[in-house]
């Protein structure tokens, strides 16, 4: 005789394969099978980000979704990053050494000539806690809130969201609504630097050190908040295409600096007399438009399924941006898939960038030297390979290379600078590994 | 096979309204506590519209149908669509809880299996070589499918007899209930589900047939009240074979090529949905003469007749 699973494994195993058939939510089939309902789907993920010669990330997430009677959902998703590496300070490369206090005040490095300075210091784990509860609230009415946590050696990060989604025209059509508010805490070691003082460079086991530090330096800690909101549009076209439209408005006051970066300031012919802490707006109000289109496509096609995004976002900075984003999700075979990605791109420079500052140009208010505020370019190509392991448990593995590419948005480079990256690309490789159960 | 004629009949009820039609080679009902008979009527033309288009798509019978189009396939890949994706991924879940008993690419099995309930004593009995040759043909395992096409090869077939009627009475539950709150019932030639209690929390009384009766006021001797979820039954006491004294029921071993032996004639399950409910009552059957100590060790509700 056969034997069938064990004694509670089956009725669980066809209430789950029945919900699955008929979309139905397997806690609304009865009681009888409410135990089911009380187990949990992970998803679990590590990745790994890794810059040639600068900064390394590793991150580990574990979700965890439950779904209770009345189709409830409960979502919590707990992130641990840790960064290494070195990451660039903001000034520009030289003939010679230069030599840069750590933002501690603690110590100094130096940079070799004709290298770009980098901070050697990057060095942080972050621990990252969300939670969201989405119910129906009335017929075609669905609420969602949520909550925020993350805490770094020197960053604290609060937030809260709710969303509405209204699902119309036969459940082809829905419009949403969301709004969500942060507000983080920076507290870096060696205080907040006085934005446009000179970086103090010196003995730093002297005596007068530290109180000759300290006259750089504010304060021990900023904070900022963000508001955001959110309008997206979704459109069933037909069986094989649906089509998203999203606009996002935020709202962020407070301390936008970035307090580990300067700006070099160059004599007429190119080297450097002294670096300035960078100083931003302590406001900025930032818009984007999305819009997105996915396609099945029959068998002549492999049935694949194309995603394709574009984002246009622009702020009262000066930048602006545009993102295009393709995926195609190919099936291989029974029970797995691969999906190549490419990703293009290109934002302007912030109106207060600089890469460097001549002396004696007129006064400013606001400078910042800092590459990813800058006029670039960048591409990310790669592939994502998935399997449904046996049992139903799915397992992925992606790889990407990105490659970044600042460009120079008109400025005239000074005589001691030529021959000198300036503005340095940035490779990265991206592995991920993830695993649902 | 003729197709049967396609008109729903709606008559009204001592609480509400009774609507029947034809489909699947059985008699359909629909039964909803309501004084509106336009609602009636038009939740029993929602209903038969779903299950004439289920049949449609999904039976062996009807050349336009996709079961017929991956049947004659002839190891080509053939496209499918998400319902049938799903209907293929609950048969390979089935497949692979009863460690291949229940195989919907056994119905080829009926080629060397002729059963006939009026010449019961064994006439055409298959010999070993037959069932083996016919069994290279069964296995769902050599089928190759993804969400959007599979690959039967050459001379299988698969067949949804098995899941389909049970699939289309959930479907036709989900479907009745977004046009209406009234408590309803729909049964499809014995397979059946219930919207939720009636009125006043009164359950609904069920009446199961006695296949073995041939007298009518006999006919239905066990009545079962139901409050929520579903009823399958599987079995049929009409279609047997009996060799050397052994009983042998309609239902086949899809690893043995032979008919379950000694299995009750019919089992009846609860289940909160009907195609979980039908499925129970197959799986218990191939249990042969365990089929009971099998439900029973589940702490399945049921109902047996041998």
């Amino acid at each position: 005789m056969a034997c069938i699973g064990n004694k509670t494994n089956l009725k669980a195993a066809l209430s789950i394969a029945t919900s699955a058939l008929l979309g139905t939510s397997v806690a609304t089939t009865s009681q009888v099978q409410a135990k089911d309902a009380d187990e949990w789907q992970f998803d679990t993920a590590y990745l790994l980000y890794s810059e040639v010669d600068r900064v390394t990330a590793g991150e580990a997430i574990i979700a965890g979704t439950k779904t209770y009677a009345n189709d409830e959902i409960l979502n919590l998703k707990f992130t641990v990053d840790a960064l290494t590496g070195s990451s660039a300070n903001g000034a520009v490369a030289q003939p010679n050494a230069q030599t840069f206090t750590r933002p501690s005040g603690n110590g100094q490095y130096v940079t070799p000539a004709g290298e770009t300075p980098l901070d050697d210091t990057f060095q942080d784990t972050r621990v990252q806690l969300n939670g969201q509860w989405t119910q129906p609230l009335v017929e075609n009415i669905t609420g969602s809130v949520g909550g925020h946590f993350s805490k770094e050696y020197d960053y604290l990060s609060l937030g809260v969201n709710g969303n509405l989604a209204y699902d119309f025209n036969k459940k082809n059509s829905t419009f949403s609504m969301g709004l969500s508010y942060f507000h983080d805490i920076f507290t870096p070691e060696g205080g907040i630097p006085k934005p446009l003082s000179s970086m103090l460079v010196g003995d730093s086991s002297s005596p007068e050190w530290d109180s000759e530090f300290a006259k750089t330096r504010v304060g021990d800690s900023e904070d900022k908040s963000t508001a955001d909101i959110l309008v997206g549009f979704t459109q069933v076209i037909s069986r094989r295409m649906i089509t998203a439209f999203n606009y996002s408005y935020s709202m962020v006051d407070g301390y936008l600096t970035d307090p580990f970066k300067v700006v070099s300031v160059l004599n007429t012919e190119g080297l450097v007399q002294d670096n300035i802490y960078e100083n931003r707006p302590d406001s900025r109000v930032k818009q984007s438009t999305f819009m997105q289109a996915k396609y099945h496509f029959d068998e002549g096609m492999l049935n694949m399924v194309a995603d394709v995004s574009y984002r246009y976002m622009w702020d009262d900075w000066g930048i602006n941006s545009h993102t295009i984003d393709t995926r195609f999700n190919i099936p291989v075979g029974r029970a797995s898939y691969i999906e190549p990605h490419l990703r293009f791109y290109q934002q302007s420079a912030a109106d207060f960038f600089k890469p460097f500052l001549i002396e004696d140009q007129s006064s400013i208010d606001f400078i910042s030297a800092d590459y990813r505020i800058g006029e670039m370019t960048a591409v990310t190509v790669g592939a994502k390979y998935g399997v449904v392991l046996t049992g139903g448990n799915e397992l992925s593995i992606r790889l990407e290379y990105y490659h970044q590419m600042p460009t120079n948005s008109g400025f005239a480079e000074p005589a001691a600078l030529n021959g000198l990256d300036t503005a340095p690309v940035v490779d990265a490789i991206i592995v991920q590994v993830s695993y649902s159960f | 096979m003729m197709q049967e004629k396609r008109t729903i009949k709606v008559s009204k009820q001592k609480d509400g309204y009774g609507i029947t039609f034809n489909a699947m080679a059985c008699s359909c009902e629909v039964l909803i506590q309501t004084s509106d008979k336009n609602l009636a009527k038009q939740v029993g033309l929602c209903v038969s519209d779903e299950v004439w288009r289920i049949e449609d798509k999904y039976s062996r019978y009807d050349r336009q149908s996709i079961c017929s189009q991956i049947n004659t396939s002839e190891g080509r890949k053939v496209s499918i669509d998400e319902e049938t994706y799903l209907l293929l991924n609950f048969a390979e879940q089935c497949y692979q809880l009863s460690d291949g008993l229940f195989d919907i690419s056994s119905g080829v099995l009926r080629k060397v299996w002729a059963f006939d309930g009026l010449s019961c004593e064994c006439q055409h009995f298959p010999n070993q070589d037959d069932i083996n040759n016919i069994l290279s043909f069964v296995g769902w395992h050599k089928v190759i499918y993804d969400r959007h096409s599979i690959t039967l090869p050459n001379k299988m077939q698969i067949d949804f007899g098995g899941i389909g009627k049970e699939y289309a009475v959930d479907r036709c539950i989900l479907l009745a209930k977004q046009l209406t709150d009234k408590p309803l019932l729909v049964n499809l030639g014995g397979d059946l589900a219930v919207t939720g209690p009636r009125e006043e929390n009164q359950p609904w009384q069920v009446a199961i047939e006695n296949p073995k009766s041939n007298k009518p006021e006999k006919k239905q001797d066990m009545i079962i009240a139901i409050n929520q979820g579903a009823l399958a039954t599987s079995g049929d006491a009409k279609r047997f074979l009996i060799k050397d004294g052994i009983r042998y029921g309609h239902i086949l071993n899809a690893k043995t090529g032979w008919p379950v032996a000694e299995a009750p004639r019919s089992i009846t399950t609860v289940a909160p949905q009907c195609i979980q409910a039908g499925i129970l009552a197959t799986l218990a059957l191939l249990q042969g003469k365990d089929a009971e100590s099998f439900l029973t060790e589940q702490e399945i509700t049921f109902w047996a007749r041998r």
